[in-house]
């Protein structure tokens, strides 16, 4: 492995050992958190950053993994076998993605998002209103399998490396660059004679599935949700895509740091800064839009690429 | 005729006015944030949090003036329009000129924006629901029919049908000024064909910086209006916002009777969805009917929106 | 490949720091009391009116010497209503600042995320104001709650029901959220209990502005009785638009919140009149202190309390007492003092007892007010009563 790899390594390493150093609940609580939105923005990221599908309404599919767990354990499975729910919560999430993108993908642009957002928050009505199925407004309760947060930890951690992987993986083959050129402009792509369709739908797919492991995981994980948690709007699907964007769409450890700035900045104005964090917190956002446009990791990268280009047109003359 | 049917019929009668005159106020809190998409594309997040400052401004003139609401509609307009133009010039232009790999920035801004603002007044005036009693709040105007021997109890409450009437005029007076002034013409070019507007010697920014003022003017407007019949506290924009958009993609991106029938639309699908289907299910119908129409009539009811 | 990020590291130092800034919070002969609280999002003007209560309470403790010369502190911090964030709240109280005991938080979904982790952690939980059943229902052993839950709100409306008569109809309206289904799901549950017919149950989705289509529904079906649960402001709406459909059942009942809120008078104004509610606590109860605690908190404040004011005010106290009379200040010693407690507060009695399904539950008599002449009434039961029920109501064309 060359060393810029090994170097690279490194916060990895450091991020897996953390259980070890602290067993404190509340940190490992706010670092967990923090995994599960690394998932959820670079699983949105794979949808919009790469293949330019804004999505307003990734809570459905956060919604709907967390609900396929807490379904399964309300209805007699064990807290512990629940676990499963993280591949059925995927999956179920991806089933119901395929038809959302049946719907909402011959629409483009704002159509595409907002349609996305409308389905959304049918989702949600329905988990208020079927009562049967999903406890309705009062939620889903279980008590959580685990008593250490560092099992949750690892876990997280093994679903935020994964989803890494898969998605790294997608990147580099054939269909990762198909997702790069629908991005870039859909008609061209599919004269082609790429399927855009198709592949639009891949990526659907591979982000929705990961997004409803997260819910399943959140359900597994906090022990207690209802419709307005996991299925909300300005709290999943418009922070997932502030996630993405304040880190910086579109590169590859932009969700990540977007992730952690959300989680961790934002506790830290809570505690430190009291009555009117989320004050601070909107004029950040406002600030890191207008300063780093390309997000905080696309907005640097830019500039090192200029300063480079710059030092070597300054070479050559 | 039985008062049973009698009783239906009255139900549906109320059902249709309540849903007509409720879709009004909406097509006003839609033909904002309808203008804004046409013309900058920009998904106004924030447009909520505007009429959220637009009921305030209105709440405090009458609780510390005694200004009638519908009087302070001359002076919440033009305040809102600064502050439109303020965000659009300070904010949202400098973000849009930055080459960036999504143009989602400026979504993710109005995010950031209606925060502060939402926030802001939570920390100014408290959490506290605020209400603006004017002695007609629950004025009613009765219409009794008599039909087959029975008579029909119908009621308008009178704070909606002047929202429904100002609602027409501030409408109707849009949809003039974009067709025949000069300033309108510009901006129906800017949102056709931005560079096209610009090589023929067009401002857009400065364009833009109207037309947003006029979204924010427009959106004020509606909560001078909701004051008498609602209430009033920081976080109450965001339902409003989700209307906005329903509104907006029904009559079509810029299309402004468009977005008068999509407002007609939203409000007789909630109210006939809510008695005839079910209440619980009221705010998915609006959502529903606009997937449809998107599929299948994207250019909006009218088939002349932007596509 | 992008060089490893500072970002995290820079993170990381900010957290220590935050850590040890809070830390140095709790040091000195003060006891700390960690509160989870909406002091941000849709509840904020509850979270608002508690904070006030808890903060008048401790102050007065504090000015008789505090408990055992030990000033309290509050720690109240906002959970924006959001259950994640309470229990986020919640863990860093009891690992990081080693609270040995939780008061606070005020929904039904975020006092129920809170006691499951005071549970886990074994650190006794004293739940305020979130009403749903289950939160007492789990035979956990470390949640007491002060307040009633909400099978018991309508207690008294079926006391006064025994004095006027009971009504032989009843439509039920309620808002889509814990609270507002569990409540009337209780009330419906008496209704076919005790033969009166339900012909009308269905949920809302709150903050709307036009019931009017529903409630035309609901005149065109004549119930005797209109139920409503609302936590906010609909209340308001749906009165005044009941009043503009000039429906007249012989009242109009809500189920606390929403219709003891001093706003409601003012936003709903003649239309609130005569309109009917269960409640927890009025300033007319007969208990020690209420009255005070009510002319207390407006002329502090300029703003009336309602029943979550006193709940909090009055569990300040309860902790008081509690810490009084443990041996020490642990957990566990501070678990059997708050299990033993059996005082009288301003909003009424408190002592943890189990019945049913119910466990370490506070069991009190609930009350009626109605709104006369633009003021609220208690009108049962009658050793509280300051006024007597005007029941039926007037119609609505015939008034004033």
């Amino acid at each position: 492995m060359s060393r810029k790899n090994l170097i690279g390594l490194l916060p990895i390493a450091a991020v897996l050992l953390i259980p070890l150093l602290t067993q404190n609940p509340y940190l490992l609580h706010m670092f967990i958190l923090s995994l599960m939105w690394i998932v959820l923005g670079q699983s949105w990221n794979l949808l919009g950053g790469y293949t330019g599908q804004i999505s307003y309404g990734h809570a459905a599919f956060f919604g709907v993994g967390a609900y396929t767990a807490g379904i399964m354990v309300k209805s007699g499975l064990s807290a512990s076998t629940a676990w499963w729910g993280l591949l059925l919560g995927g999956l179920m999430a991806a089933l119901v993605a395929a038809v959302i993108g049946w719907i909402c993908f011959r629409l483009r642009g704002s159509y595409f998002s907002l349609s996305v957002l409308a389905l959304s928050e049918v989702l949600r009505i329905v988990a208020v209103n079927w009562n049967r199925l999903t406890n309705g407004a009062e939620g889903i309760l279980l008590i959580p399998a685990f008593n250490t947060k560092t099992y949750y930890y690892y876990i997280a951690f093994g679903l935020a490396a994964v989803n890494l992987g898969v998605i790294r993986w997608v990147m580099h083959t054939k269909p990762g660059y198909y997702f790069l050129a629908i991005r870039e402009d859909q008609d061209c792509a599919e004269s082609l004679g790429i399927d855009t369709t198709k592949f639009k739908l891949l990526s659907l797919l591979i982000s929705a599935f990961f997004t409803g492991a997260a819910g399943a995981f959140y359900m597994n994980y906090m022990g207690f949700i209802d419709p307005g948690i996991v299925f909300s709007l300005p709290d999943i699907s418009i922070m997932v895509i502030l996630v993405t964007m304040l880190g910086g769409a579109a590169t590859k450890w932009g969700p990540a740091v977007g992730a952690v700035i959300f989680i961790l900045v934002s506790e830290i104005f809570r505690v430190w800064v009291g009555s009117g964090h989320l004050l601070f917190f909107g004029v950040l956002i406002i600030a890191i839009i207008i300063y780093f446009p390309n997000g905080i990791v696309g907005t640097l990268a830019d500039r090192r690429a200029r300063r480079r280009r710059a030092r070597g047109a300054e070479a050559v003359a | 005729m039985s008062p049973q049917v009698a009783g239906q019929l009255e139900l549906l009668g109320q059902v249709l006015i309540s849903g007509v005159l409720l879709g009004g106020l909406y097509a006003l809190i839609g033909l904002g944030m309808s203008l804004i998409m046409g013309v900058m594309k920009i998904i106004n997040l924030a447009h909520g949090e505007l009429m959220m400052v637009a009921m305030y401004i209105t709440f405090w003139a009458f609780t510390l003036a005694k200004i009638d609401p519908y009087a302070s509609l001359l002076i919440v307009f033009p305040l809102m329009f600064l502050l439109g133009v303020g965000v659009q010039k300070f904010l949202l232009s400098p973000v849009m000129e930055a080459d960036t790999v999504l143009p989602q920035g400026q979504v993710l801004l109005t995010v950031g924006l209606g925060l502060v603002l939402s926030n802001l007044a939570l920390l100014l005036f408290t959490a506290n629901y605020r209400s603006v009693p004017v002695s007609y709040a629950s004025k009613t105007i009765y219409w009794d029919l008599k039909l087959g021997g029975q008579t029909i109890s119908l009621s308008f409450s009178y704070p909606f049908l002047i929202a429904f009437c100002i609602a027409g005029v501030l409408g109707a007076s849009l949809f003039i000024f974009l067709a025949k002034t000069d300033t309108g013409r510009m901006i129906r070019a800017t949102a056709q064909d931005k560079r096209a507007a610009a090589l023929m010697g067009i401002n857009t920014k400065r364009i833009t910086y109207i037309t947003f003022g006029i979204g924010a003017a427009l959106v004020g407007a509606a909560g001078a209006l909701l004051d008498p019949v609602y209430y009033l506290y920081p976080q109450i924009g965001g339902q409003f916002t989700s209307k906005a958009f329903v509104i907006t993609i029904l009559g079509g991106l810029g299309d402004i009777p468009g977005a008068v029938l999509g407002g007609l639309v939203l409000g007789l699908a909630e109210s006939l969805g809510s008695v005839y289907i079910s209440l619980g299910y009221k705010d998915a119908f609006g959502f529903i009917i606009f997937v449809l129409v998107l599929i299948f009539m994207p250019r909006g009811l009218l088939g002349r929106g932007r596509a | 490949m992008t060089k490893p990020r500072p970002m995290q590291l820079v993170t990381l130092a900010l957290l220590v720091g935050g850590m040890s800034a809070s830390l140095l919070l709790a040091q000195g002969k003060t006891f700390k009391v960690g509160v989870p609280l909406p002091l941000t999002g849709a509840e904020a003007k509850f979270g608002e009116m508690e904070k006030q209560a808890y903060e008048m309470a401790v102050n007065e403790i504090n000015a008789k010497g505090g408990v055992k010369g030990t000033n309290l502190v509050l720690d109240i911090q906002d959970s924006g209503g959001k259950p994640e964030t309470a229990t986020a709240i919640v863990e860093k109280f009891i690992t990081i600042d080693k609270d040995p005991i939780v008061v606070g938080e005020y929904s039904s979904q975020c006092s129920y995320a809170v006691a499951g982790v005071a549970e886990k952690y074994k650190v006794p939980y004293l739940v305020v104001t979130g009403a749903a059943d289950k939160i007492t229902q789990q035979g956990w052993k470390y949640v007491y709650r002060l307040n009633p839950p909400s099978t018991l709100y309508n207690q008294g409306l079926y006391g006064l029901w025994g004095t006027v008569g009971k009504p032989k109809s009843i439509a039920l309206l309620y808002e889509n959220t814990d609270f507002g289904t569990s409540t009337s799901r209780a009330m419906k549950e008496y209704c076919e209990a005790n033969g009166i017919k339900v012909v009308l149950d269905e949920g809302y989705q709150a903050g709307g502005v036009d019931f009017k289509p529903i409630l035309q529904k609901v005149k065109s079906l004549r119930p005797d009785v209109i139920y409503m649960v609302s936590y906010l402001m609909d209340a308001s709406l749906l009165m005044r638009q009941s009043k503009e459909l000039d429906i007249n059942p012989q009242a109009f009942i809500g189920g606390a919140a929403g219709f003891t809120l001093p706003e409601f008078l003012q936003n709903a104004a003649d239309a609130s009149e005569d309109a009917l509610s269960g409640t927890l606590w009025t300033p007319q109860v007969k208990y020690p202190g209420a009255k005070a605690f009510f002319d207390n908190f407006k002329a502090k404040y300029s703003k009336d309390p309602d029943y979550h004011g006193a709940e909090a005010y009055a569990a300040a106290y309860v902790l008081a007492d509690t810490l009084k009379r443990a041996k020490t200040w642990t957990p566990e010693d501070l678990r059997a003092a708050l299990a033993a407690t059996n005082m009288m507060t301003a909003f009424g009695p408190v002592k943890f007892i189990s019945w049913g399904k119910f466990t370490n539950q506070n069991r009190m008599e609930t009350l009626v007010l109605q709104v006369q002449n633009k003021k609220f009434e208690t009108v049962y039961p009658p050793d509280a009563a300051s006024a007597k029920a005007i029941y039926p109501v007037p119609h609505w064309r015939d008034r004033k």
